[in-house]
């Protein structure tokens, strides 16, 4: 008789071999069995990213495109996917900010089984929630700076939403990037990716075709950052961005805001009035990062000349601005779970060893260490960062509510999948555990996921 | 087209190869007991470091001239401004106070570097400084002297290594005419906590390249060492060294004590 191996137990490598027998195991899907095609179908293959004509990146892509393609679902309706893994790694698709069971939701840690390399897999899924969707690798870097999110493999999904959140006259699907990075030790010793190369949907400023729009146009803007490891602040020159959803959840109170700041794995969609023609930059505030060409060029219609960038003089950007303010109402129903962040220290040559009360992924995620949730029940997470670095915390499978930010206060009605918890600060979200199976929430920073920030919530 | 960086470098390296020719001053120093690490000042910023060291048991007679190295303290003020991402300048003042002597002015040095840049994705740190500078014949009697030092260092984990393999030579003074000396030092550091760092220093002077001195007369010295990390701005280093050849001051304590300021208009938005 064969004992059973927990989970956490599991090696990558091995699970890569177990993988390809649990994919053949399943039943096939009835559109396979008919022989039709898949509604989604992925391949992932090698790819060299022309960023600009001096810049070439080695990497892998979705269908041959950076990002890959942008599929539009009907929320509720059920879809078709193949994928197909062209390369010589194990891989794994993980659709960030749906509903799905943990058997597709594209983490190894989960459930997911990974396609060994020369593989293929197909399901079925039903997407929801409505809302600006990604699909990313979900897999480990390690010091290897091309493999994992670093290579950029990932692309857009939205699944159409009933009502939109605001009238618009068109849509704009802008994805930031870094390439090319490298640890370096920063100021206070510890290891820090730096980026020789940024883009917008691959590409350098001034590189790419522009955005062209005509006077007058509302443009729904969905940007994504999906660096695996930096925060990306963006402004539009001669215009404003009115934020109309965050990480594809339309925000109670809508706000004209003059620049967007997104963590990694991030969203924002906001309306921009095209009320100032001319020839504009959309890019990196900080003018560092826009050198390395992080930006686009925004061309109205009849209009020429050098694109124009003007510098803003301030980064600011708060959640809050987009949340109803709550009172801090005790609900007895509402089940509380710290979670402590902190990182041991490795050596100055090392990156930290990350921990969530203590222990670091898998051992915070056994039985005796990592939360039970009830099916039905709301909960909330208290998250308190003890480290000396920002932190962009994603749970799969829900969306939570920002309850509460750093300064205290409490709000509400802003409903996301990522937030950002600052450097020694505490914020606080609320979810409903309504999705049971295996639940990964870990930090979005691939170099901290890959060092053990990382635990799997399980239901009971 | 040629990256500025190598260009310098090469002819940097060239200059210096022609220059070269003629051996260093064999007078112990003491002025500045550290090993170099490859990472240049970064632009737009001044470190200041003042190396105090204290000789307990060394020289106790004048020998050509040469006040005694025992019981001097050394203060040394270097000024290190940072002139782009991959080059510094550094300057430096030294003084010695004695019993019978009272402070004295020493000498002073200029002290250029490059570093290989972070864009040449290399496996270790490596830079180049070179180092020209002026003492008084009483405390040396190689008065001008010129060193060429390479920088190669590498952390991995908690260990840090750090190899200077440097070459002097005397412009002025009776071993000019002696040509290349070997003046190594390397060092090797453990973190032992995110704050507390310690490792042994080496460094030597092996005497004319080609023609070492005997092991008597070559200076030898190992230092115990520790480096407090309590601050991006701060640099503490302090340590106790030992020389057990006759040429070698015999018990020497060190301390670094550095700070950076940065003097750099930046926006908030940067």
């Amino acid at each position: 008789m064969r004992t059973p191996v927990p989970l956490s137990a599991l090696t990558r490598r091995r699970f890569t071999q177990l993988s390809g027998l649990a994919i053949g195991s399943l039943a096939l899907p009835g559109w396979v069995r008919a022989g039709t095609a898949p509604d989604v179908s992925l391949e992932i293959a090698p790819y060299t990213l022309e960023a600009s004509p001096k810049h070439h990146v080695k990497t892998v892509a979705y269908n041959g495109q950076i990002p890959g393609p942008l599929f539009r679902m009907r929320e509720g309706q059920t879809q078709s996917v193949e994928i197909r893994n062209m390369t010589s790694e194990p891989e794994i698709v993980h659709w960030h900010g749906l509903f799905l069971p943990s058997e597709i939701d594209g983490a190894m840690e989960e459930g997911t089984p990974m396609i060994a390399a020369g593989a293929s897999t197909r399901y079925t899924m039903t997407p929801k929630p409505p809302g600006f969707r990604w699909y990313h690798t979900h897999t480990t870097a390690g010091k290897n700076l091309t493999k994992a999110q670093y290579g950029g493999l990932h692309g857009l999904l939205l699944v159409e939403p009933r009502d939109n959140p605001a009238p618009y006259d068109r849509e704009v699907f802008l994805g930031l990037h870094d390439w090319r990075g490298q640890f370096l030790a920063s100021d206070d010793g510890y290891m820090n990716p730096v980026y020789d190369v940024t883009t917008i949907n691959g590409k350098m400023l001034g590189h790419g075709d522009p955005i062209r729009v005509k006077q007058g146009e509302r443009v729904l803007m969905h940007i994504l950052n999906s660096s695996a490891t930096e925060v990306h602040w963006i402004s539009f020159s001669g215009h404003s961005f009115k934020v109309v959803a965050l990480d594809g959840n339309a925000v109670p109170e809508p706000q004209p805001v003059a620049m967007l700041r997104l963590a990694p794995a991030e969203r924002v969609s906001a309306i921009v009035e095209m009320n100032n023609a001319g020839v504009w930059v959309l890019g990196e505030v900080r003018k560092h990062v826009q050198a390395t060409g992080m930006g686009i060029v925004v061309e109205y219609a009849n209009s020429t000349g050098k694109p124009v960038w003007m510098q803003p003089e301030e980064l600011v950007w708060n959640y809050r601005l987009f949340a109803k303010r709550a009172d801090a109402v005790p609900d007895p129903t509402i089940k509380t779970i710290n979670l402590l962040f902190d990182s041991k220290f490795q050596g100055h040559g090392n990156e930290e060893l990350w921990r969530i009360n203590g222990l670091p992924y898998p051992q915070n995620s056994t039985p005796e260490t990592s939360p039970l949730l009830q099916n039905g029940r709301r909960y909330r997470l208290v998250m308190k960062n003890k480290s000396m670095d920002d932190h962009p915390m994603h749970l799969h499978r829900h969306t939570f509510e920002v309850r509460r930010l750093e300064d205290g206060a409490e709000i509400a009605g802003l409903r996301k999948d990522v937030v950002l918890v600052h450097a020694g600060g505490i914020v606080e979200v609320e979810f409903v555990a309504d999705n049971p199976g295996k639940t990964l929430f870990h930090c979005h920073q691939q170099d901290h996921m890959d060092r053990g920030f990382m635990m799997v919530f399980n239901y009971a | 087209m040629r990256n500025p960086a190598i260009a310098f470098v090469t002819k940097a390296a060239l200059v210096a190869a022609v220059l070269l020719s003629v051996r260093v001053a064999a007078a112990q120093g003491n002025y500045e007991i550290q090993v170099y690490g490859a990472d240049t000042v970064s632009p737009k910023t001044l470190m200041t470091e003042l190396h105090s060291n204290y000789t307990i048991e060394g020289q106790k007679y004048y020998v050509n001239g040469v006040i005694p190295t025992n019981h001097q303290e050394h203060e040394t003020l270097e000024l290190t401004e940072g002139i782009n991402d991959w080059s510094e300048i550094g300057f430096y003042v030294f003084t010695s106070e004695q019993d019978g002597h009272g402070v004295q002015w020493v000498g002073d040095h200029i002290r250029p570097r490059v570093r290989a840049p972070d864009s040449w994705h290399l496996p270790v740190g490596l830079s180049l400084s070179t180092e020209i500078g002026y003492q008084r014949a009483v405390y040396s009697p190689d008065t001008w002297t010129w060193e060429i030092r390479p920088i190669i260092d590498k952390t991995a984990g908690r260990w840090y290594f750090a190899v200077n393999p440097a070459l002097e030579r005397t412009w002025h003074g009776p071993d000019v005419n002696q040509g290349l000396g070997f003046s190594p030092g390397t060092k090797v550091g453990y973190d032992f906590t995110r704050v507390v760092s310690g490792g042994l220093e080496y460094y030597a002077d092996f005497g004319r390249l080609g023609a070492f001195d005997s092991l008597h007369q070559q200076q030898q010295q190992i230092f115990v060492v520790t480096d407090l990390n309590t601050s991006p701005k701060w640099e503490i280093n302090i340590g106790v060294g030992v020389g057990p050849t006759a040429a070698t001051d015999h018990l020497i304590v060190k301390g670094i004590l550095g700070r950076r300021f940065d003097w750099g208009r930046h926006s908030a938005v940067e």
